[in-house]
């Protein structure tokens, strides 16, 4: 059955979220580790 | 600096610049998924995180697979780079499954009514991701360099043993994970707007995934590099 094409869109919306933290996360914490190679 | 801390450091670069094209091509999914691509009728907004999920899936299989074969060639050749490779193809896969194991569940409550079920494909995914954090404690508990490449090694073909039979899981014992829209026999049973987002995430995800390895490679061998130089 069709549904409200709106309901649940919080789901949606943190799943986005945490794909953002976890791959934006270790991209960044590969970067800080790069940075410190010249040191 | 060394030579080999400079060739270690272009690899780091070039990883780098890898990963950064990615993230790029990834926010431009984030846009095409959310913006222009259309809602699915049956489940809504929440069928969106299909485009996340199903990439994170791919390339954390692919490394898996890439861990399981490095692994072998090392057992052959014994070379330390090959060790190397499979453990940062190890760490990309680790990533890529903490974003599977998170957006599924997130997919799951709305449609299936449940954050998780013991679904054959889920409880396999669950044992690789487990099997691959093992293979990280194992190569941190071993401190003797050619012990910890030969037995991290015998996991790391484990782990791609198991691959397969989580791809075949929906066929063997199908309950509540669906089938293969894309990677079945039959031509890919989804509209063109749908299949051609699925397309792009893929893309942005591998980019990423070998930016993840090839950084993470870099680094490994800078420290190699700065170790022998210290000895030295």
């Amino acid at each position: 059955m069709p549904v409200d094409p709106s309901a649940h869109a919080w789901f949606m919306w943190a799943a986005y979220a945490a794909v953002t933290v976890i791959l934006g996360g270790y991209a960044l914490a590969l970067w800080r580790r790069a940075s410190r190679l010249g040191r | 600096m060394s030579a080999a801390a400079d060739r270690a450091g272009v690899v780091v670069r070039r990883g780098l610049a890898l990963v950064a094209t990615g993230l790029l091509g990834l926010a431009g999914v984030f846009v095409v998924a959310l913006r222009y691509t259309p809602i699915e009728r049956f489940q809504g907004l929440p069928q969106k995180i299909f485009y996340v999920h199903v990439p994170a899936a791919w390339c954390a299989l692919l490394a898996f697979s890439v861990v399981g074969v490095a692994s072998i060639l090392y057992l052959w050749l014994r070379d330390s780079r090959l060790d190397l490779f499979a453990e940062s193809a190890a760490s990309a896969g680790l990533v890529f499954s903490t974003v599977m194991l998170t957006t599924g569940p997130l997919w799951g409550k709305p449609i299936w009514g449940t954050w998780w079920t013991w679904d054959a494909r889920l409880t396999f995914t669950l044992f690789l991701f487990f099997l691959f954090l093992g293979y990280r404690a194992l190569r941190g508990a071993l401190h003797d360099p050619g012990e910890r490449a030969r037995y991290s090694a015998v996991v790391g073909i484990m782990g791609m043993v198991l691959v397969p039979f989580v791809h075949l899981t929906v066929y063997l014992f199908p309950t509540v994970h669906p089938q293969p829209i894309v990677l079945k026999p039959s031509s890919p049973s989804l509209p063109w707007e749908m299949l051609r987002t699925l397309l792009l995430s893929l893309a942005a995800y591998t980019v990423l995934l070998v930016g993840f390895v090839t950084t993470r490679y870099g680094l490994g061998r800078a420290a190699e590099a700065r170790g022998a130089q210290d000895a030295g």
